[in-house]
């Protein structure tokens, strides 16, 4: 074939271009610079404040780890771990086996379950703050449908008071957190349950495996991938989960709700401490980082 | 093979079409502030107000009449109310953008963002019959007016009357004590009352730091230097409190945030709140049959003989990055002035109580006989730092919730000397 004609006279510039790695770093670059500029950035610039002692509208000055030092003699930091801590591990936990057990029914054929499906995702999909203040009224003492069932049912009068006592509070937030999360779980695992080959299933059961011994044999195994990837992403998300708490109770009764992500907030934005808020939006970093190596070494050695 | 050198064209048609662009958009503002020689816009950020007229008063009137007068227009920026303006405030000054003028909630906060406005807060003053001496400890700082008092969001008892004569008390307890009896009396009938104490803002501190007050503590010495908290008498106001929640009040009351009294006071579940009047306005529109049998008691005089109210400022200031601070002023000013502020405070049905002496006896406050005891709360009331300067450090005491936290724990278990002792180790790092 004739070389088709080029209107363009190639400079040096234009045959860089012609390059397959140039241009494609060229392509790359918006990307790259736009996560810098609203990922990069703030995590670096988060960093930096964590080591200056920086009020709002005034200026920084350098004290070190001073605010990490702060922070270790602070009962409400300490109280915001031990709370995010509890809070993400049950959470974790009750997301994971309800969102097994949900994508193990889910699997099953039964009459209308693509609606089902579909229907199962609507936690996920709306907006956290709205759904919360739903369950904000859900959970209300006299009004709210919890204590209402309860008490047309006769199971307790009055109900109890569900995010007025610590104890309570927190179960309350992890309830929300789980109904929330489930889904994600629920979708994702059952994804993967229909990756796995029939024929592993019919094998099992010509060998003499039943129920239980397909499950715990085929079944499980195969999902093992699945299910710790999911893992990892629900402890990340529910370890630093925002929304939830500063909606439902604010931290509150006495702190006994206050996640790190809610205390870095009350520091920072209400009061005005922005480094002592960076250090402990930071210090959520190697707990976090830990927590993950943990998991990953665990699932290894399974 | 025509493939490659069409496709080297619209690689080439889109790197000039994405250079042109950026091109554009830096060139953009670039060229308007060049235009620009006077301010042709003024930016206020208020939050929403609960009183709808009043927002529409100044969208409708105001805004309208200044431009006329001044070629200036003025965007009214509403914020949303529950919170989130002060971190939108803290967000401006941060960033150095945003309003011009603002509602400066928490200006505790952020003062040094804020430009001297002695000259308007000094002339209103003169001109409208001196400012309450309160408000000053929160306008004023190192003898400079940072911020224009606006008004007063005024916070008292709001209660079912009808239900505290059934139980026989036919008027609002004059102390504690007598508020407590009360209390009790009403929870055995089903009617709870719900104090607040959650972390929210204003219902928890407007009636916690009250009652601290006239059991004789303050949280600061005057100074604000050395913690008064840690006495025998707060302890006796923090057993006092324990006592009320666990006897008279609804157990949700201690994890309240913002709305829950509202909401809890308006589907009959509580019979006594600490609240702005907003509680009444809602019932009046919406359950008329409530709206009746609704009143508002001032808070109730403890041991030292003393009552007390918590002031909720509104004040207005002017932002140090304004691009024309001297236009932001004038427009400030204006507002302020006799012929446009009354019938703007006037529009909000004194829902923003001006802490000026010259609004003492106008008819305004006839409006509602159950509005006039909220005058009471400018002649009482307290910056919640009181006797301390409302400085920074206050600031984060009260966002959080240190005091408010040092109650709400002695009611979900933790002994009175270890919530105290607990209050006062928080304060002693705050305040350094």
């Amino acid at each position: 074939m004739a070389p088709a004609h080029r209107p363009y006279r190639l400079g040096r510039l234009g045959a860089l271009m012609e390059r397959e790695s140039v241009f494609s770093w060229l392509m790359l670059t918006p990307p790259v610079l736009f996560l810098l500029a609203f990922l990069g950035y703030p995590f670096f610039y988060g960093v930096y404040l964590s080591f200056y002692r920086r009020e709002v509208a005034s200026v920084a000055s350098f004290v070190g780890l001073g605010n990490f030092v702060t922070l270790s003699n602070d009962p409400i930091f300490w109280q915001a771990v031990r709370n995010t801590i509890i809070f993400t591990g049950v959470a974790t936990v009750l997301k994971a086996s309800g969102g097994l057990a949900m994508a193990l029914v889910m699997n099953q054929n039964f009459r209308m379950k693509a609606v089902t499906r579909a229907m199962l995702l609507l936690p996920f999909i709306v907006p956290t703050v709205l759904s919360t203040v739903a369950w904000q009224w859900i959970l209300d003492p006299g009004m709210g449908l919890f204590n209402r069932l309860l008490v047309v049912s006769g199971l307790a009068n009055p109900g109890p008071s569900w995010l007025g006592t610590p104890t309570m509070a927190m179960i309350s937030i992890i309830m929300v957190n789980t109904w929330r999360g489930l889904p994600f779980f629920g979708i994702s695992i059952l994804a993967g349950l229909q990756t796995i080959p029939v024929d592993l299933h019919e094998s099992a059961t010509i060998d003499g495996a039943g129920t239980w011994g397909r499950f715990r044999y085929v079944t499980l195994p195969s999902l093992l991938p699945v299910i710790f990837i999911v893992t990892v992403f629900s402890i990340v998300i529910t370890f630093f989960d925002f929304q939830l708490v500063y909606v439902l109770t604010g931290g509150g009764p006495a702190n006994s709700t206050h996640l790190m992500a809610t205390y870095a907030y009350s520091l920072s934005m209400g009061a005005g401490q922005l480094g002592l808020g960076s250090a402990v939006a930071l210090s959520m970093v190697p707990v976090l980082g830990l927590l993950l190596v943990g998991l990953t070494l665990y699932v290894r050695k399974d | 093979m025509a493939m490659p050198a069409k496709s080297k064209a619209t690689r080439r048609d889109f790197l000039k079409l994405a250079a042109a662009g950026a091109a554009g958009v830096a060139a953009g503002p670039w060229v308007s502030r060049n235009a620009q020689a006077k301010p042709v816009s003024i930016t206020f950020a208020r939050e929403s107000a609960y009183v709808k007229k009043f927002d529409e008063h100044f969208q409708k009137v105001m805004a309208p009449a200044y431009e006329k007068a001044t070629g200036i227009k003025i965007e009214y920026q509403i914020q949303a109310a529950g919170g989130s303006a002060p971190v939108q405030l803290v967000a401006m000054v941060e960033n150095k953008a945003g309003a011009d003028v603002a509602w400066t909630q928490q200006e505790w906060l952020y003062r040094d963002a804020l430009v001297d406005v002695s000259d308007i807060a000094e002339a209103v003053g003169k001109e409208q019959g001196g400012w309450y001496d309160e408000i000053k400890r929160y306008s004023m700082d190192k003898g400079k007016w940072k911020s224009v008092p606006m008004g007063n969001i005024g916070q008292l008892m709001n209660y079912r009357k009808d239900w505290f004569d059934e139980v026989g008390v036919k008027k609002f307890p004059e102390t504690w004590d007598e508020f407590l009896e009360a209390g009790i009396k009403l929870k055995a009938k089903g009617h709870p009352f719900g104090m607040s104490m959650g972390h929210g803002f204003a219902d928890n501190y407007s009636w916690l730091y009250p009652l601290l007050w006239s059991y004789g503590v303050t949280v600061m010495d005057k100074d604000g230097k050395k913690v008064a908290l840690d006495t025998s008498e707060t302890a006796k106001a923090v057993d006092y409190v324990r006592k009320l929640y666990k006897e008279a009040c609804i157990e949700d009351c201690v994890g309240w945030l913002d709305p829950a009294n509202n909401k809890a006071f308006l589907t009959s579940q509580i019979s006594c709140t600490n609240n702005a009047y907003s509680i009444m306005v809602s019932a009046k529109r919406d359950l008329p049959e409530m709206g009746k049998v609704i009143d508002h008691g001032l808070n109730p005089k403890g041991p030292n003989g003393q009552r007390y109210h918590a002031l909720v400022p509104v004040t207005h200031g002017v932002f140090t990055y304004s691009k024309d601070v001297q236009a932001a002023k004038d427009f400030l000013r204006w507002t302020m002035d006799p012929k446009q502020y009354r019938p703007w405070i006037a529009s909000g049905d004194m829902y923003f109580a001006p802490y000026l002496h010259g609004f003492d006896k106008v008819p305004e406050w006839d409006i509602e006989p159950r509005v006039k005891p909220f005058q009471k709360v400018l002649e009482t009331g307290k910056i919640t730092s009181w006797p301390a300067p409302a400085n920074r450090q206050h600031g984060e005491v009260v966002n959080r919730w240190i005091v408010i936290d040092m109650f709400s724990k002695a009611c979900t278990g933790t002994p009175t000397k270890a919530a105290i002792a607990e209050a006062v180790a928080q304060l002693k790092t705050i305040y350094g």
